[in-house]
């Protein structure tokens, strides 16, 4: 076991020692920047070795203790392994695959909730002058043929944590047959050269499409690939048919990944080894089964916050910490005063003035929190013009609160094939550097236009013609109605992989915040953005 | 869905409404109006507003319409208050119009003349079960027998529009039936929809209407593995279009032959 990272008793928790690196990255950080800031990060007082091995580097052969926490700007996330300790000598989660020496841990850090904070891209691309897999060309590059070594070429990935994604033009369905997309697909921008690039590009050779997204939790999948709730032969929200398990032949909930391609944890594996890490072999049965298991296995949340304390001392909110997870109930919409999206029962309200400074303190950070759980849950404003939301028989707009569609408990996604466009990546709702003489910033993600057929009904909000940087959705099914839909993700470990949006378009949970509020005009006070930032920080 | 709605009543908007039980069918922009609670939904028709539903969840029966939409109401003009300032449509039919429309934009306040005092969904979470859910305290329905013989499930649509968010029970239903009886044979018969609107005007659908609609839920049917000989046909609706119920005309038969 990594000295700096040890497993820690169920409660009390006591701080570990490691110290995180807690700077974070912003959309728009110079390219030359990168080094530069990684040096000052790696300066700071208190890091150093420690700082380095929270990193779980592929074939290391540590073990994965039942219980694990690491630092992080807003304090400490952890990580719960209800299977107990598990070595990963051999095991094809913690193992390189394929030629670009990459495992499945790569992405999905411990210390970054099972995701990969670009704070941690950065520090990685300092320690290893950009020579670590997970800047291998193949997606870890804007295109696999620009220069290794030089940032310019990594930009996305140092600095919106963004992998790219080929995806099939036109897109296929799961038996390999191609689809008739109801729309056609045009490069309007290509700042990473990869859309209209002869090989790479939609055009080109491999006929694909580049887009460009975070990676996702690999940590309580338990609750993101639950079928108890809302699961059918036919999705939901359209009526198409759902995707199935390949080995049960039932259908799944589509509640995955960012546009749902994958049906399940061991595709979604077989697809990751073969894609991102490049392996030559696919999995075996058996190596599928131990990376089920695990994923299944893993729970994470914010387990200690800076400001208010432990997250899971007895008596406090019920659905805080990691080991709320471990026993909570998959499958359950929460958007109700019966279940609770993310269960707190008041407890952090009205708590005690007395005391000395720190308690009094923290008591006040707690009560925000209780008040941004209040605003997540009950806080009304007009939800507009957002397809699969407004288009499911609830009108257009709707007066709800941010529930309604964060609704699955315990993790506030939707709960069941989830995708959504809330303007995340769409025209004109997507954050973008303005177009003027003053700008300093240039776009950095392609844009696509799309338009769509005109014997066909329109985008109900966006028409026929669509200008998008990640159609979404709409590259896997072919629908016009699904472009820029999003899979909703999951909120928890939220503090400790920044950025946010699967375009990295929010750099910290304040910009996430801000989004919604110019999104639907909601006008949250600044004490409002500030509690339901204080609640998502500990999540 | 009005059964239970009081109100505070406003100000008659039209100096001769039309009579109760007026069948109406326009197309018009609906109207969205804000109350302390949940929003009501209106539309204005020959001088006239009407009250179409109310914001609830996904189990109402009547579901609002959109802005930036023209809505196709289809209605009976009932004998009964007015509701956020609406004659009330007793029942009513809405179907949401497909093209955009930037001119239905309409937000109207909220305002202290118009409030809805029964409640079926608040604004925010529900209180643990949907708005029309069944009273978990009423006893359990007696269970249907097993169907035999042919069945036939009719699916209905939205102007122009094809398989939606109101059909995967449907679906499923089909499905399940299937194999209750031991189905040999599929017939499925799609049907472009036609209206006979209030001011004489007969609306008609695309004429590729019934033809998508029947291969699409031919093709979802097969999909989900309704392996089945299937007969796929389409009709036009036009001589269906009277006026009444016209919203029937848009329309899937499925029928299944055991």
């Amino acid at each position: 076991m990594n000295g700096s990272s040890r497993a820690i008793s169920r409660t009390p928790r006591p701080r570990r020692e490691a110290v995180r690196v807690g700077g974070r990255n912003r959309a728009g950080l110079a390219l030359g920047a990168v080094m530069g800031a990684a040096s000052l990060l790696a300066a700071r007082p208190g890091l150093g070795d420690g700082a380095a091995s929270q990193w779980w580097a592929p074939g290391e052969d540590r073990p994965l203790p039942a219980y694990i926490e690491y630092v992080n700007a807003s304090g400490r996330i952890g990580i719960v392994n209800a299977a107990g300790p598990v070595d990963t000598t051999g095991h094809p989660f913690f193992e390189p695959r394929g030629s670009n020496g990459r495992a499945c841990v790569s992405c999905h850090q411990p210390a970054d909730g099972m995701s990969l904070a670009v704070s941690s891209i950065v520090q990685r691309w300092a320690d290893t002058a950009g020579s670590d897999p997970i800047f291998a060309a193949i997606d870890g590059a804007n295109c696999p043929d620009l220069p290794a070594g030089d940032p310019d070429s990594h930009s996305l990935l140092l600095e919106r944590g963004l992998f790219r994604i080929p995806l099939p033009w036109p897109p296929v369905d799961a038996e390999g047959r191609q689809i008739r997309p109801d729309f056609t697909l045009e490069v309007v921008r290509d700042p990473t050269g990869c859309n209209t690039h002869p090989v790479y590009g939609i055009d080109g050779e491999r006929r694909e499409v580049s887009v460009y997204r975070r990676p996702r939790p690999a940590a309580n999948l338990r609750y993101v690939s639950s079928s108890r709730f809302g699961v059918t032969p036919f999705i939901g929200k359209t009526g198409m048919l759902a995707a199935v398990d390949p080995e049960t032949g039932r259908p799944v909930n589509m509640n995955m990944m960012a546009d749902a391609r994958e049906p399940t944890l061991k595709t979604q594996a077989q697809s990751a080894a073969r894609g991102h890490l490049e392996s030559p072999a696919p999995l075996s049965p058996r190596e599928l089964e131990q990376i089920h298991a695990l994923e299944l296995d893993l729970y994470a949340a914010q387990a200690f916050s800076n400001q208010g304390g432990a997250l899971n001392e007895p008596g406090g909110p019920s659905g805080l910490g990691p080991e709320a997870l471990a026993v909570g109930r998959d499958g359950v919409l929460g958007n109700n005063t019966t279940q609770f999206v993310i269960p707190m029962e008041d407890r952090w309200a009205d708590l005690p003035e007395g005391g000395d400074a720190a308690l009094r303190e923290r008591n006040a950070f707690r009560e925000s929190v209780q008040r941004g759980h209040d605003v997540f849950f009950f806080r009304t404003f007009w939800i507009s013009d957002a397809m699969h939301i407004n288009t499911v028989g609830l009108g257009n707009p709707i007066k709800r609160t941010c529930s309604t569609c964060h609704g699955m408990h315990m993790t506030g996604m939707d709960t069941a094939n989830g995708w959504m466009d809330v303007g995340t990546t769409n025209h004109p709702f997507a954050l973008e550097p303005a177009e003027s003489p003053w700008a300093e910033e240039l776009p950095e993600l392609p844009l696509f236009k799309v338009s769509c057929r005109a014997d066909l009904p329109p985008h109900p909000f966006l028409g026929r013609e669509i200008y998008t940087q990640d159609p979404g959705r709409a590259l896997i099914s072919g629908k016009c109605e699904d472009v820029g839909a999003i899979v909703i993700q999951q909120f928890r470990g939220l503090a400790a992989r920044a950025p946010y949006f699967s375009n990295g378009s929010a750099a910290s949970l304040r910009e996430l915040v801000d989004f919604y509020d110019r999104r639907f005009n909601i006008r949250y006070t600044e004490q409002e953005k500030t509690d339901l930032v204080n609640f998502l920080s500990v999540l | 869905m009005r059964a239970g709605l009081l109100l505070a009543l406003g100000p008659a908007l039209a100096a001769a409404a039309p009579p109760a039980g007026e069948r109406l069918s326009f197309v018009s922009c609906p109207i969205i109006r804000d109350t302390r609670t949940v929003p009501c939904w209106l539309s204005d028709y020959e001088g006239d507003r009407y009250y179409l539903t109310i914001q609830s969840d996904v189990s109402a029966a009547v579901q609002p319409p959109m802005l930036g939409h023209q809505v196709l109401v289809e209605g009976v003009v009932a004998d009964a208050p007015l509701i956020c300032g609406g004659i009330v449509l007793e029942p009513v039919r809405l179907s949401v119009m497909p093209e955009r429309d930037a001119n239905c934009s309409t937000m109207l306040p909220a305002d202290d003349r118009f409030t809805i005092d029964f409640n079926p969904r608040p604004p925010g979470p529900s209180a643990g079960r949907l708005a029309f859910a069944p009273d978990p305290a009423a006893p359990p329905p007696a269970p249907a027998p097993a169907p035999r013989g042919p069945q036939t499930v009719e699916l209905y649509f939205d102007f122009d529009r094809g398989v939606s968010f109101r059909h995967p029970a449907e679906l499923g239903e089909i499905l399940r039936l299937a194999v209750q009886i031991g189905a040999t044979r599929l017939k499925i018969t799609g049907v472009r929809g036609a209206h006979r609107l209030s001011d004489g005007t007969l609306l008609r659908e695309a004429p590729a209407a019934g033809r998508r609609r029947a291969e699409e839920v031919a093709g979802l049917l097969a999909g989900a593995g309704l392996e089945l000989p299937a007969e796929v046909e389409w009709a036009d609706g036009e001589q269906e279009a009277d006026g009444i119920d016209d919203w029937r005309s848009r329309r899937v038969t499925v029928e299944l032959t055991p």
